[in-house]
């Protein structure tokens, strides 16, 4: 048995970015639209003016929300045109291995949502008008950026579940619904009811909501060490199941 | 002489749902051998060829790659294997040559570009290396997807349909191509519709319903060819159909007083195969 290769691992993930590269739509597009959503939720927010409602707490957890919803549902997308056009395939009769593929493409998307993260940080930092100090910046952009690779390997792990991009669809309302309702971003974890605080730790959202929540309170994401720790712990767990199911043909 | 076998397929069956794609099918491939899959849609050549390359687990039977299982020996084997499948199976807006890169880095870690140039020049496509895929015509693109296949050099080649949609020169042209890989000692399966092809191949397997019907050398297959012999007596045609015309011609004539004129036509590759698989569903039938 051969063993796994490095070597193998960085072409894809060139190759990976030469599509991005060659595909400057559907990097504008992923770009652009989180800075759209933010947008007209901010519009929204002024319109309705809820008293005592402060729309800046929402400001930060909402974009993490967003750069972690779209590049879960990109990641899954363009894995499962892989495995539709067969390049899936073929990658592994050439010799391409599942961690290698995962390994490969994860550097690359990284590379995507490195950009995304910082992108809608500063445009909602500049819309919400948050002024915050730059070193909870920092440490706002570390939580969206380890979110983002979270959903990366989630979308990873969606893709292997799926025969067509049609399929993807049903996935979608799996991470919205749970996202928007569990998370605490909306209610407070601690008046839910048991089963849906047991499902809550289940959401990336809700971790990543938690650190983000303490950082925007003048903390620091040592205050919340426990959720800041999942998130990455919880990108290697869906890593693996996601190394263990990928299917190498039909 | 397990030794000299490159392929050896026994009693393997794989259904996909109610459909059986391959049924106790028996084969044997020699080293060095261009192999021909000769046979209609649904034959089963493309589930052969996918199971040969371990992409998918038969439901029955054994199948031995180079003298190894290619399931449980899939890393080995692939190291040596190169695959084109039916589909191109290409990344449409890379380059052709970032394609074909891409694929023989599965294998070299330094010279893939190298190898990469080199395949497009075999596949004669050396000055489209860098436009798109997208921008290619549905025959360079299976040139590309050739390329991919063969640019590290590998012991051993599927190639699934390699000339569907190539017009007959440059199938000429891979075919020579297809006859160096095999003197520079590759193995080669080739899965085709083309009759013409055949004639191309050292072996063929004629397949029918997830069977091999008959594996032959083409010339083998060709002896089998039945003749329909016209015997011209002055306005009187007498017409037969004989098994090996070569024998039963001198017969024929010697038991008739005057002949003024034979005809003779015999049966093609194509019509001998076409004979077969239609002598074969009618009797499944």
């Amino acid at each position: 048995m051969t063993p796994l290769a490095p070597h193998r691992a960085r072409a894809l993930g060139g190759r990976v970015l030469r599509q991005l590269r060659a595909d400057p739509r559907f990097v504008a597009v992923s770009l652009i639209i989180p800075l759209v959503i933010t947008f007209l939720l901010k519009m929204f927010f002024d319109a309705i003016d809820i008293p005592m409602f402060d729309q800046t707490r929402f400001a930060v957890p909402g974009a993490a929300f967003i750069v972690h919803f779209v590049t879960y549902i990109l990641t899954a997308l363009v894995l499962v045109r892989e495995r539709v056009g067969g390049t899936m395939e073929r990658m592994f009769i050439n010799g391409y291995r599942q961690l290698e593929i995962i390994g490969g493409y994860l550097a690359a998307y990284t590379v995507l949502a490195t950009w995304q993260s910082l992108l809608i940080l500063t445009w909602v930092a500049f819309l919400f008008d948050l002024g915050y100090s730059i070193g909870s910046y920092v440490q706002i952009y570390l939580v969206i950026w380890l979110l983002a690779v979270l959903s990366m390997a989630l979308g990873i792990l969606v893709s292997n579940f799926a025969r067509t991009e049609g399929q993807v669809i049903p996935f979608i309302p799996l991470i919205i619904v749970p996202s928007v309702f569990l998370s605490g971003m909306i209610v407070a974890v601690e008046d839910l009811p048991t089963w849906a605080q047991v499902l809550a730790r289940f959401t990336p959202l809700f971790y990543a909501n938690e650190v983000l929540q303490g950082v925007i309170s003048g903390g620091t994401v040592l205050d919340t060490l426990g959720p800041f720790v999942a998130l990455p712990l919880l990108t290697a767990g869906v890593l693996v199941l996601a190394s263990r199911t990928l299917r190498e043909g039909s | 002489m397990a030794a000299s076998l490159a392929i050896s397929v026994s009693s393997v069956s794989k259904s996909f749902g109610a459909v059986k794609a391959l049924t106790d099918m028996d084969l044997e491939v020699a080293d060095g051998q261009i192999f021909g899959l000769v046979g209609p849609n649904g034959a089963g050549k493309t589930t052969l060829i996918r199971a040969l390359a371990g992409a998918l687990q038969p439901d029955e039977g054994e199948i031995a790659v180079l003298g190894l299982d290619p399931r449980r020996d899939r890393y080995e084997i692939r190291a040596r294997l190169g695959y084109m499948p039916q589909e191109p199976a290409l990344y449409e807006d890379l380059s052709a040559f970032a394609n074909v890169r891409f694929f023989a880095a599965a294998h070299t870690r330094d010279d893939a570009a190298g190898k990469a140039r080199a395949a497009l020049e075999f596949i004669e496509l050396a000055d489209r290396a860098d436009d798109p895929v997208y921008t290619l015509s549905g025959g360079m693109k299976q040139r590309v997807s050739l390329a991919c296949a063969l640019a590290h050099e590998p012991d051993l080649l599927f190639l699934d349909e390699p000339t569907a949609g190539i017009d007959p020169k440059l199938r000429e042209v891979f075919w020579t191509g297809f006859h160096r890989l095999a003197a520079s000692g590759a193995t080669m399966i080739v899965s085709t519709h083309q009759m013409s092809e055949a004639l191309e191949c050292d072996r063929v397997a004629i397949m029918r319903a997830g069977r091999v019907l008959v594996a032959e050398e083409p010339r083998t297959l060709l002896g089998q060819g039945r003749a329909t012999i016209r015997l011209w007596q002055q306005d009187h045609v007498e017409e037969m159909v004989v098994n090996d015309y070569s024998v039963d011609l001198p017969r024929l004539l010697a038991a008739r007083d005057r002949v003024d004129r034979v005809e003779i036509d015999r049966e093609t590759l194509e019509d001998i195969v076409l004979r077969m698989i239609d002598d074969d569903a009618a009797r499944s039938a």
